[in-house]
């Protein structure tokens, strides 16, 4: 008995209509141009996105989120459960992928300025992403509750607190109260594994549906020219190109997950002093450099205050980069233009210097 | 060679190529997902206990010991020697309880009733109360699933 | 044609059994890849000590001291033994090697779709061949 697919395809399509988003779909056209790899980014984080989804579920099963249970559940999970290092390996590795290629995704978009006009609610839902992404792994590190990751939680937590007015309210709801607990590390995982998710999802839900909306963008000279792009349908050609990217990434992830599985380390103890060699991880690195410049006291204000007040305008002024450089063409465009790379040599420099 | 008009054509060759090749890898990826997913814990084998601890048992005395993560039932019997049962009842897994005045096992999740070898007498459970064996070695006294022979 | 096809089984066969005939050593062993290098003397055995049944005549063991398990050493990755070196380089291997042949596929695939987009097929109406009777229609 042949089902015919035909039929049950057009029993949805009477109750839900979808069939205009399909037919949208498959006429969307992906231009091919000298920058036309960098589209590949964005799938590509979509990809590590799912593997995390899959493998987090997967030691979520085993975790116990609570100050006696988190690091030998842990234990069990990398010792007794079969291949259960390789699912752990996958997820803290699939993490640095994920804010790596978030990274290369907003550099690519910089330099090519696809923010500009029509694109600007697509950057600073991009930039909401970015500090979901990155507080995906703030959350993540913690959970192990090993020495390094206690130290440098609170190291983490305490930063918001150099922000006036509202800086200890924030410290005290990231800890769960004055101090980092067993609370906080239930309430880092809830975050982790219940908030963050839904904020990245209805996000990310907005990004992808501009994304569509507006199509993907060309550069900005052929833009100027009126030049017409060659351009791929995205299906089934587009895709399939991505499927290639997607395997090739994949490979690379569970050969680096095979050789390097990280370890963990000594029980977390709230009364030990902090250890040697306390860093975030990478992706925070020259933030850390960039606290650690500053003097303890510069002038009424402490150091840390001056260095968190000027992240904060930065990571702003980013935020809203496209209302800033809004002629992209002109010489005001180029300045944007050196300033990203002068971005990229800082974070690159101070994340160097903070390891040394 | 070369036919005129394919009814099997390119495309669906290349499709089948491809999506069998997808479904292999993906079925073989499940595999390690799947052991992971489904827990390993197992029954013990055998348990060994201090045997000083039951010697003193009279006999129709009930005590418990650990089998695994479930209850187990020691009984000394009246010619001197110990039986040994899961205390979980057979009917949907609540652990049972003796009770020495009625000289019975009584489940309070649904009535159930065993009497004091574990057979099933009164109320829902289906089956006698899982039967495990015993063996004083020295000074151990050791509970086996039945059918394992002594692993030491 | 049909040397392809046996070749094609043959080569599906080995590679849908390969990752089982490597799992199958590590199937054996409980414990994998990480190994513990803390002393766990601090750490109870697996509770098989007698519990004393709540029941007045019952003689009370002082109850197991329920330890405070403060791992004090580092738990390092490690292989417990040759034959899981042996199967993960094993996968290592066959993963490449299956998705080199999943490329593989993939990029005769791609190379059809950009022949049949070059070629207008879906858009009769701009396609050199519209004035061709005989040309084949959408839906073969």
């Amino acid at each position: 008995m042949k089902i015919n697919m035909k039929k049950f395809a057009d029993w949805f399509d009477d109750r839900l209509a979808l069939t205009p988003i399909f037919k949208y779909m498959t006429h969307k056209e992906v231009p091919q141009h000298e920058h036309s790899i960098w589209y590949y980014t964005g799938s590509s984080i979509l990809l590590f996105l799912f593997i995390q989804i899959i493998t987090g579920i997967m030691l979520a099963l085993y975790y116990q989120p609570t100050l006696e249970g988190a690091t030998s559940s842990i234990e069990r999970i990398m010792t007794e459960l079969p291949l259960g290092w390789l699912v752990r390996s996958v997820h803290s590795w699939t993490a640095t992928f994920m804010i790596a290629f978030v990274m290369i995704h907003l550099l690519a978009i910089w330099f090519t300025k696809s923010y500009r006009k029509p694109r600007e609610a697509t950057w600073m839902t991009g930039m909401m992403l970015l500090v979901v992404s990155m507080m995906f792994g703030f959350t993540g590190y913690l959970l192990p509750w090993d020495d390094l990751s206690l130290a440098a939680t609170k190291v983490g937590t305490n930063i918001p607190a150099a922000i006036p007015v509202v800086g200890k309210w924030v410290t005290q709801f990231l800890r769960g109260g004055d101090d980092v607990t067993g609370d906080t590390l239930t309430r880092f995982f809830i975050f982790h594994v219940c908030l963050m998710p839904l904020i990245i999802f209805a996000v990310l839900a907005v990004h992808i549906l501009l994304v569509q909306k507006e199509g993907m963008s060309v550069p900005l000279k052929d833009e100027l020219a009126k030049k017409k792009v060659p351009s791929l349908p995205f299906w089934p050609n587009f895709v399939l190109r991505e499927v290639v990217i997607w395997l090739l990434l994949f490979g690379i992830l569970l050969t680096i997950s095979l050789a390097f599985a990280p370890s963990l380390g000594p029980t977390a103890d709230l009364m030990a002093p902090a250890p040697e060699g306390v860093k975030p991880e990478w992706y925070f690195l020259f933030l850390f450099q960039t606290l650690k410049i500053f003097p303890a006291n510069m002038g009424p204000v402490t150091g840390e205050f001056v260095a968190v007040l000027i992240i904060v305008i930065t990571v702003v002024i980013i935020f809203f980069l496209p209302f800033i450089d809004n002629k992209p063409e002109t010489k005001k465009g180029k300045v944007f233009t050196y300033l990203g790379v002068i971005g990229v040599v800082y974070a690159i420099v101070f994340s160097i210097w903070s390891l040394l | 060679m070369r036919l005129d008009n394919p009814y099997f054509t390119r495309r669906k060759f290349l499709n089948s190529l491809l999506g069998g090749w997808l479904g292999a890898v993906a079925a073989s990826f499940i595999s390690p997902i799947v052991k992971f997913v489904w827990p390993p814990y197992k029954e013990p084998d055998e348990v060994k206990l201090v045997f000083a601890d039951y010697s003193g048992m009279q006999p129709g005395e009930v005590k418990n010991f650990v089998w695994g993560v479930k209850p187990g039932l020691l009984k000394r019997a009246q010619d001197g020697s110990f039986i040994a049962m899961v205390g979980v009842c057979t009917h949907l897994d609540c652990n049972v309880q003796w009770m020495p005045d009625k000289k019975q096992f009584f489940c309070a999740c649904h009535d159930g009733w065993y009497d004091e070898n574990g057979t099933n007498i009164a109320g829902p459970p289906p089956k006698p109360l899982r039967r495990l064996e015993t063996s004083v070695e020295g000074e151990d006294l050791f509970v086996r699933k039945p059918g394992v022979g002594a692993t030491t | 044609m049909r040397k392809t096809r046996i070749l094609f089984c043959l080569v599906t066969a080995s590679l849908v059994l390969g990752p089982f005939a490597a799992a199958a050593p590590q199937a054996g062993t409980s414990q994998d890849k990480a190994q513990i290098e803390a002393a766990v003397s601090g750490q109870n055995p697996p509770a098989q000590e007698a519990k004393p049944a709540p029941l007045p005549p019952a003689a009370k063991k002082p109850a197991a001291k329920k330890a405070e398990v403060k791992r004090t050493e580092p738990i390092v990755p490690a292989y417990s033994g040759i034959k899981e070196r042996m199967a993960v380089i094993v996968f290592f291997f066959w993963l490449w090697f299956a998705i080199a042949v999943l490329i593989y596929f993939l990029r005769l695939w791609i190379k059809e779709a950009d022949r049949v987009y070059w070629a207008k097929y879906y858009e009769p109406e701009e396609s050199p061949r519209k004035d061709n009777p005989m040309a084949p229609v959408l839906g073969d």
